[in-house]
């Protein structure tokens, strides 16, 4: 009897893990459903909702009822993913971490084993995450504030408990805004040149990946090792795809009417902007900030770097981890609105200021360059002060009211003798006191002359120490070797090096009462280094280089070339603002992003004309961009520069461009009078090829790339041309 | 369900709207992704203005996508016929993205290779695996089969795979077989297909060393040598005229070839692509050449090359760049196809304003309107003053306007000797005519003043004290010694005789020679008269000819001298130094002349310097060869021996600093090693 009850048992028992089972894999399959979200709080247009066992959240705009999805929803989980992908795209953060030398894993809160802790607060919620088996963590904190969502990681919440384990990237949200294939009409906002868009359509699996760069351009600290194709084994034909300018991207679901735009507030020194369309791995478009922590670099053990081992960076990059979403909704839910908001949010915070935006052509002239002679090299004198003074006198008498100017190659030694360490012009242009009268006198005429700096590179081949030279993070010497007739070989300088080289310059130059600097180098340059046994962030050399730039900014005129966001506030001008994008084939749009931005608060001049192909397309897009043209000339003909450095500047000479500086001067100055000061607030393509401006004045500007003559709004706007109308 | 499947559909809807919106032709970009070169009058790269912009990707026609796509063909009303290998079809279509028509006809396997004939529309397919080419109306009807020729000369053990075709106005076929490597074949329409022979036949290259190793090689290793066979074509064009071009992978120079009738090769070319994939016929008389990587070359008809552009994408994806081309094709507006296998799309390009001009300047020249083509070439080189190819255009164009001055300075430009030495010909004519008359008045009037300062010099001695002033400076031993190295130019024997024996050996004096010497050499090599020049202009490298020279001259004497030593030579050091010196005195005295002649003589005329540059150099070799024997008191079978020795020594020499040199990089590298391990580990 016993027995037979033992028995019983035993087969109740087995049948009981037998049915649990199924049971148990039941409740996994479980969807998560909107009810599952709980509100955590709201602001006077906007829910937020949370799932806290993958730290899901959901933005609920109060007005329409729309919902901004931050993961991907069981709903809409096509189920061809595998677990990694699925735990990836469910999960609200995912972290990448290294492992051993060079492996790389991902942690999500779906595969892998964590504990969350939430905290809630009036207007969000903070989750502090630990992965228990790879043992390290960190906390998000999500707050709420009227449209705008900040997420972020505290620098001092990040901890790293296990052996050998390192974290390498997070990021946060990077299903945020996210659309399946082709269901859901709108784009994806990627700063790429002036900006460009990528539609949110079905991709037919023709990308296998999408845009993915570093913000600021790529790190020159870390050695490259892709092995780039070259023609005849020498020349690079690709030209590097354009520097991401500002820590911004933004989704736009067009027909549901809401979006957002992401600043990366803090942590962009290191972060890359991802913008992956559909077929790019998984079905779905996904747009979003990863931050970098740490990486892996080569470390040679000899000279002839036959020898390498693999190592992780020591130390992990020390900043908190920002990103503050934008959201938009309505009419602002589109590139247009991106970009005002992101002019409100830079003015409100004191990152850009208003500056004198009055139209001025940027006419830039070449001093001197070297080329060989005998033992050593001699000066190719392009343009000299007079010269400049005869080209100015020249242009007056063509119409032309004002100019700026930027003169490069002024310094003794010409253009490539870098460092410039103090004012002393080459006298094969004038000499030192010829330029300063002439800046002094031409000021006068509201002809504008900057001194040309670039305050980043020492010329490797007269200077043959290198002790002031960078080294990268694998303590190797920082070497640019273009493929040059003269000199092949620059270093970067150390960043406090470029400080107090700087300091030095400026001290002689003021002396003279000279004040007009244009800085290049170190406006668009960032990387991590090593110096004596330390190792430096993108995030050091970015503070030393604000530093620097704020100090120059207090004494002089000063305008940057190409600055990365953080410098803005510095500058009176943006010089090379480009206006297309780097033709990425999943680039379906190229729109004047940082133009509505910038425009009507820091004037922006052209990269240069002379070396565009289609000049026609080109002048229309200043037109359509607010972005002052840019000339680059010599008083001498351009073959006289064959042998020197500047062999690429083959078509420069004043005579040939006269004529299209007086013209374009003409044109332009008539437009961009009309809208002086005011900012643009709408920027529309319409069907018809004709691309409508709005500014804050009234005053609408319409460009027409198309064949055709267009009419519309009353004006008839002729064949690739443009009209200024009436302000309304 | 049916709501569901209501919103795929309409999802759908929209996802093809927007594609179609997608596909319309984009407004093209300004900016491109890559640059463009050309090349200097030396051959140097050098960047220039883009040539073409990417215009346009097409990625399908209307829905239909491509797969494994390896032909293109354009026609002049721009219909656009690809072999869709891998769907076993040709797909025909337009610039728009429109789908025309579908060619699948079941024969099709896997066509390689399409062509269209301009004036009838027949479409003619090249399919490997079907192992025929098919002929088919324009409607897609097939017409003919042309299988493998049955002639007994085509080869009974060939197979018939052919992947590339183009046909004439006749309808001759040249078809470009997989393995047959005896060349093009030809094959005339007529009695279904009559073959004509083979055609452009690549010959096998063999080099120096090939032959070495088939002279000294057994049977067997022979036979287990990669057998030199010639190359087969990787593909081929027909322009207007019916010439043929065909592009050989691995023939370097001669990669790209224009064949006319008989099947000769009438150009070859310097920069060539490295793998080239397809070449077609442009509408200027120029020819395009696309690499398999993406880049694209034009050349002009005479071979030179005008632009190349593109590159090889490395997974960015940017529009212009490919991963693996197969063919291109232009059309009428000079619009480039390029057809990418690997991501089975279209790229078109379309030409800059740069570019139109510089067509319209070919054609203006070809066509002999020099004036008129100077108006296209001035606006060319306003927008690039370096562009090689224009500014030899434009000095020719002023050539043929007598216009010599700026004919001369373009040339010079473009380093384009023979448009320079004819230029110089005419202006130096042109003065010698203006200037024929006073020459010889100056002539005369030098005479009569000569004769008369001779005779009054005889009569009254006017010169006397010159000539002691002269024999004062030139008493000294030092003077004496230079003055004695012209007599050992005369009479080496004697010569060497006193340098030997009667104390004309002199350090002093020989360095002097030596500087000299070095002076002219670095006179003549860099400022000598263009045509003549071996040296680039502005490149100036002066103390690594000083040191060559120093070296030379140190290798030889030291050597020269260990090897007499040992040889029971007479030479000391001293003497050895000084015979060598002194033998360098006919290039000091003849330099002066070629110097002269360099700066007056046009390119017909060079056989004067050249001459005179023989005479130099044996001279200065005898000298030697005379020094060493005498000084050392040798006899001829001795001086031979003794001169081969000095030569054997010098490369022992050469080897030894070699080695040297070597070793001790490898103790520097060790050292560094070590330095760099233990600045890894401490951390440093």
């Amino acid at each position: 009897m016993a027995t037979k009850k033992k028995l019983l048992c035993l087969i109740l028992a087995v049948l009981f893990v037998l049915t649990a089972f199924p049971f148990g894999a039941l409740a996994e399959e479980e969807t998560v459903s909107m009810d599952d979200y709980k509100l955590v709080t709201e602001s006077d247009t906007y829910k937020l909702y949370l799932y806290e066992p993958t730290m899901s959240i959901k933005l609920e705009n109060k007005e329409t009822g729309v919902i901004l999805e931050s993961t991907l929803s069981d709903e809409k989980d096509n189920g061809k993913n595998n677990s990694v992908w699925t735990g990836y795209m469910k999960s609200g953060i995912v972290l990448q971490f290294i492992k051993g030398t060079n492996n790389t894993y991902q942690a999500d809160l779906l595969n892998n084993a964590n504990t969350l802790n939430y905290t809630y607060k009036p207007n969000g919620f903070s989750c502090d995450i630990f992965f228990t088996k790879e043992m390290f963590g960190l906390t998000v904190n999500v707050t709420l504030e009227r449209d705008e969502l900040i997420v972020t990681v505290p620098d001092s919440s990040i901890r790293e408990e296990g052996e050998n384990t390192y974290i390498s990237t997070v990021s946060l949200f990077p299903f945020m805004g996210y659309t399946h294939m082709g269901d859901t009409p709108g784009y994806m906002f990627i700063p790429d040149g002036n900006g460009a868009l990528i539609y949110l359509d079905d991709k037919e699996g023709r990308f296998t990946t999408g845009f993915s760069q570093l913000i600021y351009g790529r790190d020159d600290g870390f050695t490259d090792t892709s092995t780039p194709s070259y023609l005849w084994d020498e020349y690079d034909t690709v030209i590097r795809s354009n520097n991401v300018l500002a820590p911004i991207f933004g989704i736009a679901h067009t027909e549901e009417k809401i979006g957002f735009l992401g600043i990366v507030e803090s942590g962009d020194k290191r972060a890359s902007i991802e913008a992956q369309p559909n077929g790019a791995m998984v079905d779905y478009n996904r747009c979003f900030a990863k931050f970098v922590l740490r990486d892996v670099y080569v470390q040679p053990l000899n000279q002839s770097n036959s020898g390498t081992v693999q190592m992780v960076e020591n130390d992990r990059g020390h900043d908190d981890l920002t990103v503050r979403y934008c959201l938009l909704s309505g009419d602002d839910a589109n590139y247009v609105g991106m970009a005002v908001k992101y002019r409100s949010y830079l003015l409100a915070s004191g990152a850009i200021q208003k500056k004198d935006t009055t139209y001025k052509t940027r006419v830039d002239f070449l001093g001197t360059d070297r080329e060989p002679f005998l033992v050593s090299t001699t000066a190719v004198v392009m343009t000299t002060v007079d010269q400049i003074k005869e080209i100015y006198t020249d242009l007056r008498m063509g119409g032309v009211p004002s100019l700026l100017t930027v003169y490069k190659g002024w310094q003794k030694g010409g253009y490539y003798a870098l460092p410039i360490n103090s004012f002393d012009a080459d006298g094969a242009i004038g000499g030192t006191n010829n330029l300063a009268k002439l800046i002094e006198e031409e000021e006068l005429n509201d002809f504008t002359v900057y001194l040309y700096n670039d305050a980043l590179r020492i010329n490797g081949t007269t200077n043959k120490f290198t002790m002031n030279a960078v080294k990268k993070v694998n303590k190797r010497t920082l070497m640019e070797t273009p493929v040059k007739q003269v000199y092949d070989l620059f270093y970067y300088q150390m960043p406090n090096r470029t400080d107090s080289t700087l300091k030095n310059f400026l001290q002689s130059y003021t002396k003279k009462g000279v004040r007009n600097l244009a800085l290049a180098g170190i406006t668009n340059t960032l990387f991590s280094y090593s110096s004596k046994g330390s190792f430096y962030t993108r995030k050091n050399t970015a503070d030393i280089y604000e530093n620097t730039v704020n100090a120059t900014s207090a004494n002089t005129n000063l305008v940057l070339e190409q600055p990365f966001a953080y410098l803005w506030r510095y500058t009176d001008g943006f010089l090379d603002m480009p206006v297309g994008s780097s033709d990425y084939m999943f680039v379906n749009e190229e729109v004047p992003f940082l133009s509505i931005v910038l425009k009507g608060v820091i004037p922006m001049y052209s990269a240069y004309v002379n070396f565009e192909a289609n000049k026609t397309e080109f002048f229309l897009q200043l037109v359509e961009s607010g972005v002052y043209p840019s000339f680059y000339v010599t008083h001498e003909n351009s073959s006289k520069l064959i042998y020197t450095n500047s062999s690429d500047l083959y078509s420069t000479e004043y005579k040939t461009y006269r004529d299209t500086i007086v013209e374009y001067d003409r044109a332009l100055r008539l437009v961009q009078n009309a809208v002086d000061g005011a900012t643009i607030v709408n920027h529309e393509k319409l069907d018809n090829g004709v691309t409508r401006v709005t500014y804050s004045n009234g005053v609408r500007v319409y460009v027409n790339y198309s064949e055709k003559d267009v009419s519309i709004d009353g004006y008839t706007v002729e064949a690739l041309s443009y009209k200024v109308g009436e302000a309304q | 369900m049916t709501r569901k499947r209501k919103i795929t559909f309409l999802s759908a809807l929209f996802a093809i709207i927007l594609l179609c919106t997608a596909l319309s032709p984009l407004i093209s970009h300004a900016e491109t992704p890559y640059k463009t070169y050309t090349l200097s009058g030396y051959g140097d790269v050098q960047e220039t203005q883009t040539a073409y912009l990417a215009y346009e990707t097409i990625v399908k026609f209307g829905d239909e996508a491509m797969k494994r796509p390896s032909d293109i063909y354009v026609t002049d009303d721009n219909e656009i016929y690809v072999a869709d290998t891998g769907n076993g079809r040709i797909v025909v279509g337009n610039l728009q993205g429109d789908l025309i028509r579908i060619i699948d006809d079941p024969v099709l396997k896997s066509p390689r290779g399409v062509f269209v004939t301009e004036n009838n529309k027949h479409v003619y397919v090249a399919d490997r695996d079907a192992e025929a080419v098919f002929e088919f109306d324009h409607e897609g009807k097939l017409l003919n089969k042309y299988g493998k020729p049955t002639s007994p000369l085509y080869g009974d053990n060939l197979s018939f795979m052919p992947i590339k075709i183009v046909v004439n106005e006749a309808g001759v076929m040249f078809i470009i077989c997989e393995s047959n490597t005896n060349g093009i074949v030809e094959i005339s329409p007529t009695e279904g297909g009559t073959f004509l022979g083979y055609f452009g036949t690549n010959f096998a290259s063999a080099d120096i060393r090939t032959i070495i190793y088939r002279v000294i090689m057994t049977e067997e290793q022979r036979a287990k040598m990669v057998s030199n066979i010639p190359s087969t074509p990787d593909n081929l064009a027909i322009d207007e005229r019916g010439l043929i071009y065909t592009v050989t992978r691995g023939d370097e120079y001669k990669t790209l070839k224009r064949l006319n009738i008989a099947g000769i090769n009438m150009i070859d070319r310097a920069r060539y692509a490295t793998i080239p994939a397809a070449v077609t016929a442009g509408n200027h008389e120029n020819v395009y050449v696309a690499d398999q990587n993406g880049y694209v070359y034009e050349y002009n008809n005479e071979g030179d090359l005008l632009y190349v552009f593109g590159g090889k994408d490395d997974g960015s994806q940017r529009i212009g760049l490919s991963t693996m081309v197969a063919a291109i094709d232009a059309d009428p507006q000079d619009r480039l196809y390029l057809l990418d296998t690997d991501k089975a799309q279209i790229q078109v390009y379309t030409p800059t304003e740069f570019t139109n001009l510089l067509h319209r300047a070919l054609y203006l020249y070809s066509k002999g309107m020099y004036t008129e083509s100077k108006e296209p070439l001035e606006k060319v080189l306003q927008m690039n003053s370096m562009f090689d190819y224009a500014n030899r255009a434009m000095g020719r164009a002023y050539f043929q306007e007598e216009n010599y001055e700026m004919a001369l300075q373009y040339a010079r430009l473009a380093k384009d000797l023979d448009g320079y030495s004819d230029a110089y010909w005419e202006i130096r004519n042109q003065w010698l005519k203006r200037n024929i008359t006073l020459m010889i008045i100056l002539i005369a009037v030098i005479a009569v003043v000569w004769i008369v300062l001779s005779k009054l010099d005889k009569k009254r001695g006017i010169f006397n004290g010159v000539r002691k002033f002269w024999a004062k400076i030139t008493g000294n031993r030092l003077m004496g010694n230079i003055k004695y190295a012209r007599y050992y130019m005369m009479h080496p024997i004697d010569g060497s005789y006193g340098i030997s024996r009667e104390g004309h050996a002199s350090w002093a004096a020989s360095s002097i020679l030596l500087a000299i010497f070095t002076i002219e050499f670095l006179v003549y090599k860099y400022l000598c008269g263009f045509l003549q020049k071996t040296v680039r202009e502005g490149r100036y490298e002066v103390l690594s000819d000083i040191g060559m020279i120093a070296v030379v001259i140190f290798a030889v004497t030291v050597c020269n001298y260990l090897v007499c030593t040992i040889n029971d030579g007479e030479g000391t050091p001293k003497k050895i130094y000084t015979y060598f010196c002194y033998s360098l005195m006919p290039y000091i005295l003849l330099t002066p002349i070629c110097f002269i002649l360099s700066h007056v003589l046009t390119k017909n005329e060079q056989f004067l310097i050249t001459l005179t540059q023989i005479l130099m150099y044996g001279w200065t070799g005898i000298l030697v060869i005379m020094g060493i024997k005498e000084v050392n008191n040798y006899t001829p079978k001795e001086t031979i021996k003794i001169i081969l020795l000095t030569l054997f020594t010098i490369l022992i020499m050469a080897l030894l600093v070699f080695i040297i040199y070597i070793l001790w990089a490898q103790v520097f590298e060790f050292i560094s090693a070590i330095f760099g391990e233990v600045v890894y580990r401490l951390g440093y």
